[in-house]
């Protein structure tokens, strides 16, 4: 429960679901919504899915995302969004620690490219 | 495998605990006799089925597992309470029906909830996936609702009241979520181009 409220707590993750509340969409499609970049994107995609909010499904070339979230997790989503509570972690946020490992990974296949 | 064992125990706890109670009941009351002979092989198949499942870990076997437990938690709260009620002057026979549908509405409540999470795999789905996601998410919602509407009903009611309320919540409950299936039966896998709406 505690990584579904952490999932929860950033504005970026709640709007990412309320897309998904639409249909299911790619992570270009769900990425074009926001102003971040896409490694800052694919970390909150992780969170998301460890949290079991969200589900990737290849699809083709493309993965697709779709909602997989209870209905107590849906109320708690529409609380959250409602009070638009930003839960802040005293250490340094996960999202931009995975993000940052993310861009590192990259690195050295951008050098191959 | 810490899970199987706990949730096998449980269940042959509360099966062995509803036996007790079924057979304490008959002593008290040889007059239902059909009653309790019905109660005991139900509880003797559920021991079967228990005993056949007990070695195994797949998820049919916890599924099944969870089921007898759920079984025997509806056997074994409405005979304590009829139990007590039988010694207790200040208890009515009115409780153990009231607790049975309690747990019951807990139940829906509890699918309910769990229903917009079971997702089909999307080459599997014969329908427009955009719909089909948002009937489970509508079906959950509504029989989160409707388990919730029938417990306070039965628990804070009266009897006779929280009976006609039954009738109406569960069947309005069914009524609606066949209706929206219906509806989601009626579209096109090839709509599920993504672009649509609901």
């Amino acid at each position: 429960m505690n990584l579904v409220f952490k999932a929860l707590s950033d504005p970026t993750r709640r709007r990412v679901l309320q897309l998904l509340r639409r249909r299911p969409m790619s992570a270009g499609e769900l990425s074009a919504h926001f102003d971040v970049s896409k490694p800052t994107m694919s970390a909150h995609f992780a969170v998301l899915q460890t949290a079991g909010l969200i589900e990737a499904e290849k699809n083709g070339r493309t993965i697709l995302y779709r909602l997989k979230m209870s209905v107590l997790e849906d109320a708690l989503l529409a609380f959250t969004h409602t009070l638009g509570w930003n839960w802040k972690p005293k250490s340094r946020d996960s999202v931009s620690r995975m993000a940052a490992n993310s861009r590192h990974k990259l690195r050295p296949a951008k050098e191959e490219v | 495998m810490p899970t199987k064992s706990i949730s096998n125990y449980l269940a042959a706890g509360l099966l062995f605990l509803a036996a007790a109670l079924v057979a304490t009941g008959w002593y008290l009351e040889p007059r239902r006799i059909v009653f309790w002979t019905v109660a005991m092989l139900f509880i003797a198949c559920l021991a079967v089925i228990l005993v056949l499942i007990s070695r195994r870990s797949t998820d049919n076997a916890a599924g099944l597992r969870r089921g007898i437990v759920f079984a025997g938690v509806i056997l074994v709260i409405p005979l304590g309470l009829k139990l007590a009620a039988t010694f207790s002057p200040i208890a009515h026979s009115g409780v153990s029906q009231r607790a049975m549908m309690i747990i019951i509405g807990a139940f829906l409540v509890a699918t309910g909830n769990a229903l917009p999470k079971t997702l089909t795999p999307l080459s599997a789905l014969r329908c427009d996936p955009v719909r089909a996601q948002a009937f489970q998410r509508f079906a959950g919602w509504t029989w989160v609702l409707a388990g919730l509407a029938l417990a306070l009903a039965w628990l804070l009611l009266p009897l006779r009241i929280a009976d006609s309320a039954t009738f109406v919540v569960l069947p309005g409950a069914i009524l609606i979520i066949v209706t929206q299936l219906a509806r989601l039966r009626r579209s096109r896998p090839d709509a599920a181009t993504g672009n649509g709406s609901i």
